[in-house]
């Protein structure tokens, strides 16, 4: 009831909201529908009751907004079929559709008190967001970006976006690091949460962190696990699939559900439906270089020793070939050496012959000849013979003249003749002195005249005819 | 190993070598130096595959510097 102070009706606050409840009770008796963007989900989990912020947006800017109160068990019923319906939770920043009452109370005011959420506006919501982002993507002409890069061959040095206890990324490693071949990788963990709005944030954080780095690894692997199909709105976003299309390395993604692919998912350079078919995709890379590798070390093998053996047979043949050809060669040089000296020799019995009929004609010219020669000089003498004796006595007549001339001459100078014509020889020792050089007085001469010899002896010796 | 060389320049080498001495473009006295270079790439391959020669520390300098 209202006071009456200074002649004024005056009702008490209560009273005011007592009025505003009991008018607004009658006038809203039946829930309705009402669509609303969740700002803020604010759940208290010690109460379990939550307190959303509800409000309309135009052109980014707030228009109307109201408090609501989603009491424990209509957000239990809520949450559960977001979670079938969407693999979501009821979570902030979300359009919803939802049957609402108005409450008034005197102590929290205003408010909407939500019954109950329709799950399918909400996801046809998330589609849109979903198509709005490929859209955008596409008209900027980056949705294949990431997807055109070149992995490298062996893609060993990732860097890995993941929670270090989560089941996803030990998958991951188990399978990548206890391979029975021996691959090694070089892995370095960017940690991000895999899921919910916070994820967003997270890992477009993380993806800006590896670009700095980028050139220390091969790909980024986005890997998600053990989260079932809950909490993948955040890979629709526009933010983060640009930041991943965008990426300088290739993106891969094994983030783990069995739901339709998200954007992020669809951009990124491949995606594997989990952790574990995202490790097997690289030891299968490992694999594409390893195996023909191995081939070609069995073909080098292989082939180089083909080729050795078949430049041996070429050889061995070839040195067959060279030895049949040089017997033949030898054989005919033999054989034509036969021939020659066949041919030499019935020449020289030809020559010898032909020598033998003309030595024989010499021989009979000769003899022919000299008895020609012999009967000439034959001849030849008997005419000599005749003159000689025609010529003879005269010869002789003259030879006696000549000769009966050098007798008178010869008698002429004998001592006897000498002797008798006067002269005389002196001897000294029996020897005809020529000289008076070796006479000396005393000597006994003897002088031999005609008729006789005197002995004397030397009285003196007169010299002075000497130098005359 | 005594040579830098990636994997793939080291693959695509060792590729070629092997379609030349297939194709028969590889004489005898090739032979022996292909054979050779064939074995050191399938070395490099095979330890490009067993091992990673990251350096963590520099690029944990490289973030610590940027950000």
């Amino acid at each position: 009831m209202p006071k009456q102070i200074h002649d004024k009706n005056v009702f008490s606050l209560l009273e005011v909201t007592k009025s505003i409840q009991k008018t607004l009770s009658e006038r809203y008796k039946n829930a309705f529908w009402v669509m609303a963007e969740m700002n803020k989900l604010n759940h208290y989990k010690h109460s379990g009751h939550c307190y959303p912020e509800l409000v309309e947006k135009q052109d980014g800017k707030v228009i109307a907004q109201l408090k609501s109160i989603l009491w424990k068990t209509d957000y239990l019923n809520a949450n559960d079929k977001f979670l079938k319906i969407l693999k979501e939770p009821l979570k902030d920043g979300i359009k919803i559709l939802f049957l609402a009452k108005i409450c008034f109370d005197p102590g929290y005011g205003l408010a909407l008190n939500i019954l109950e959420i329709d799950p399918h506006y909400t996801l046809g919501d998330l589609e849109r967001e979903k198509k709005e982002t490929i859209q955008k993507l596409q008209t900027e002409g980056i949705y294949d970006q990431n997807k055109t890069l070149n992995l490298p061959l062996l893609p060993q040095r990732l860097a890995i976006i993941s929670v270090e206890t989560s089941k996803g990324f030990a998958d991951f490693m188990k399978v990548i690091e206890e391979n029975s071949w021996n691959y090694k990788f070089f892995t370095f963990l960017f940690p991000a949460l895999l899921q919910g709005e916070k994820a967003i944030e997270d890992i477009i954080r993380q993806l800006r962190r590896i670009k700095i780095v980028a050139s220390h690894f091969d790909a980024v692997a986005i890997i998600r696990g053990g989260g079932g199909d809950v909490g993948l709105s955040c890979y629709n976003n526009y933010l983060l699939a640009k930041e991943i299309a965008l990426f300088p390395i290739p993106v891969l993604t094994g983030i783990g559900h069995a739901t339709n692919e998200t954007v992020a998912e669809m951009i990124s350079f491949s995606n594997q439906i989990t952790p574990t078919k995202l490790a097997e995709f690289l030891l299968q890379k490992f694999h594409n270089f390893s195996i023909p590798v191995q081939k070609a070390e069995d073909k080098i093998k292989d082939k180089s020793l083909r080729m050795i053996m078949d430049e041996k047979t070429r050889f061995h043949s070839a040195s067959r070939l060279f030895r049949s050809v040089a017997n033949n060669s030898i054989n005919q040089f033999k054989n034509d050496i036969v021939n020659e000296s066949k041919a030499l020799s019935h020449h020289s019995y030809y020559i010898l012959k032909k020598e033998n009929i003309c030595l024989k004609t010499l021989t009979a010219d000769l003899r022919k000849d000299t008895k020609v020669h012999f009967r000439q000089s034959s001849l030849l003498l008997t005419q000599n013979k005749r003159e000689i004796a025609k010529r003879l006595p005269g010869i002789i007549e003259s030879k006696t003249k000549e000769l009966k001339n050098i007798e008178k001459n010869i008698n002429n100078m004998s001592p006897e003749s000498v002797l008798k014509r006067g002269y005389s020889i002196t001897l000294l020792n029996g020897k005809a002195l020529k000289s008076i050089d070796k006479l000396k007085k005393g000597d006994v001469i003897q002088t031999r005249v005609l008729g006789g010899v005197i002995d004397s002896t030397i009285k003196s010796i007169d010299q002075s005819d000497k130098d005359e | 190993m005594s040579e830098k060389i990636s994997y793939t320049e080291a693959f695509e080498e060792l590729q070629l070598i092997v379609s030349e001495i297939e194709q028969g473009e590889i004489s005898v006295d090739d032979l022996s130096d292909k054979v050779k270079r064939a074995a050191l790439l399938i070395k490099i391959c095979k330890t490009k595959l067993s091992t990673t020669e990251e350096d963590v520390s520099k690029i944990l300098k490289e973030l610590e510097s940027e950000e």
